[in-house]
């Protein structure tokens, strides 16, 4: 096996072996359980805590609809927060704790290092969120009685590209700041800034930044165009790793 | 350890240079680590790398590892410029940082198999090299997890490592500043089985383990080499000798009587009374020092004359003003 395969293989292992078997799986299956639940019982939870209130408000019947939505929103924003402070660190802890010198003196070059950690912390993402896609799909059927795939599917996997380019955009900030904490504010600031940008037309159509709302419009049963942002997006990750790469590269140990 | 070290017995005849610096010259900011630093390091020697704390050791050796870039100057490392050769250097390098830093999830023994998998080292030869090298390191049949040893433990696993593909360098950056007296013994035993076959560098601010086993060795001072060569060369270069003498009575007189002979370069008094000679010719100092006491009608108590040590050198080359 080549240096960039042990690597890789070591980034695998130390998913299976550390906390980060529990926590990003942990947080999404939490919302992949309550999601549909909460999708269910909504109304009557609504109306039990503020009858009185609602007047000649009606809250309508859940759908299978409602169920999708409440994984994507979960999606969009608690679980990206946690990629975001999770992956803080994927680069600068083993700076810190002194791994990053045993293995970069040894056939693996820091490219390699790079990419295989992208690589792999974006399969892993990938394989939480289809498993945890699964299990909403699942449960919606089960509650609601029927579960079409299309809106949930299509949404979760743009989501997936919005959250491969975190997982892209968080190595390079974690090999520009050596601080994981510092590394997760810049990066929760880029999600706010990502956001925002959205609201503007033209860059919701034609970049990354359509990403932020085209999950909920895809889970919503929306027809919505997402060629251009899936491909920017796709794109700028892979730009984002080649940069983290080559700023690597040039880097004091 | 013969399997694992050195790659080749052919190495004990090879004259290139192990490791060749040239004007290397390390920056932060307006503080220069590496001050012009030219050094040779033959190969299938044992090169101490002395300094002081601070002195520029580890600078050095991150240097020559590609860790870190110069800011000027070149280092050539087995015949390949660091800057440019990559894993062509690496694949040739054993290497234990000061402190070495380990996946505290693993065991000892799954980071010797993952240190040998980046080497391309796979399959039986990899069993075998990693069972020798647990023994080694004491560390066979220790299940628990990194996390959980002892500082000595990671730095002998440390050293275990660095032998996973049978360098022809190895570079060891304060091996034995974790180890207890035992381990360190066995440390510089195992550096010293390696002459001839596998070059090593070690950096060490440890006067003692450079005179016990290396051939050569290079002195830094404040990003300087100061003295480089042969110890012995380097004592005969440096270490000028000295004689110590201790009287019953005119010290002082005995002390000026000394200082006008033309072998008597310089002439102290230490804080218990004792007379120190720097002397240009010890035979003569030996002779003509018991008839000056004689003379003044005193007796001697203790005359000692004999070479600096590489201590006494070090002290001498960067023990002075500031230390």
């Amino acid at each position: 096996m080549s240096g960039f395969a042990v690597f890789a293989a070591k980034e695998a292992r130390e998913i299976r072996r550390t906390w980060r078997l529990f926590v990003l799986p942990g947080i999404l299956a939490f919302f992949a359980v309550t999601g549909p639940l909460t999708a269910r019982y909504t109304k009557e939870i609504v109306g039990a805590l503020a009858s009185d209130q609602l007047g000649q408000f009606q809250i309508p019947d859940p759908t299978y609809l409602d169920s999708y939505a409440q994984w994507v929103k979960n999606l969009s924003q608690i679980a990206l927060f946690a990629l975001i402070i999770i992956y803080g660190g994927i680069v600068s802890a083993e700076r810190r704790s002194g791994t990053a010198i045993l293995v970069l003196t040894k056939p693996v070059s820091r490219t390699a290092f790079v990419i295989a950690k992208a690589t792999v912390h974006s399969a892993f993402l990938a394989v939480v969120v289809v498993i945890g896609t699964l299990v909403t799909w699942g449960l919606t059927a089960v509650i609601f009685g029927t579960a079409p795939g299309a809106e949930l599917w299509s949404s979760a996997l743009v989501w997936l590209v919005y959250g491969v380019l975190f997982v892209a955009l968080m190595t390079l900030l974690s090999v520009l700041i050596r601080s994981s904490a510092g590394a997760a504010g810049a990066g929760l600031g880029m999600f706010a800034l990502v956001s925002i940008a959205s609201i503007w037309r033209p860059l919701a159509e034609y970049s990354p930044a359509g990403l932020t709302s085209l999950p909920t419009s895809l889970a919503a049963g929306q027809d919505v165009a997402v060629l251009w942002p899936v491909l920017t997006g796709v794109l700028l990750a892979a730009a984002l790793v080649w940069t983290a790469a080559t700023v690597f590269r040039r880097q004091d140990l | 350890m013969s399997a694992v070290a050195g790659a080749s017995t052919a190495a004990a005849t090879r004259t290139t240079a192990a490791i060749r610096a040239t004007a290397l010259t390390k920056a932060y900011g307006q503080k220069r680590a590496l001050d012009a630093v030219d050094l040779t390091v033959d190969e299938g020697s044992i090169f101490g790398f002395l300094g002081p704390n601070g002195a520029g050791k580890t600078t050095m050796l991150r240097l020559i590892t590609g860790l870190a870039r110069p800011t000027s100057g070149s280092v050539h490392v087995l015949g390949h410029d660091v800057a440019t050769a990559g894993n062509a250097v690496r694949a040739e390098l054993g290497f234990l940082p000061d402190v070495p830093g380990f996946y505290d999830w693993m065991t000892a023994d799954d980071f010797l198999r993952f240190s040998g998998g980046l080497f391309g080292i796979g399959g039986a030869v990899l069993d075998e090299r990693v069972a020798m090298l647990l023994d080694l390191a004491g560390l066979a049949g220790v299940a628990t997890a990194i996390g959980g040893y002892s500082r000595g433990m990671k730095q002998r696993l440390g050293v275990a490592q660095a032998l996973v593909n049978a360098p022809r360098l190895l570079l060891l950056d304060e091996p034995t500043s974790a180890l207890d007296p035992m381990g360190r013994k066995e440390l510089l035993e195992m550096i010293a089985s390696l002459r001839g076959r596998t070059t090593v560098f070690f950096s060490t601010h440890i006067l003692g383990d450079v005179e016990r086993v290396c051939d050569s060795v290079a002195i830094l001072d404040r990003g300087r080499v100061v003295a480089h060569g042969p110890i012995g060369e380097l004592k005969a270069r440096y270490g000028v000798q000295k004689v110590v003498l201790e009287v019953t009575g005119a010290a002082e007189e005995i002390a000026a009587d000394i200082a006008t002979r033309p072998w008597a370069t310089d002439v102290t008094r230490e804080p218990g009374g004792a007379i120190v000679v720097t002397v240009t010719d010890i035979d003569a100092a030996r002779m003509e020092i018991p008839a000056m006491v004689v003379a003044r009608g005193t007796g001697m108590s203790r005359l000692d004359a004999g070479e600096m040590g590489l201590e006494e050198v070090f002290v001498e080359l960067v023990g002075g003003e500031q230390r």
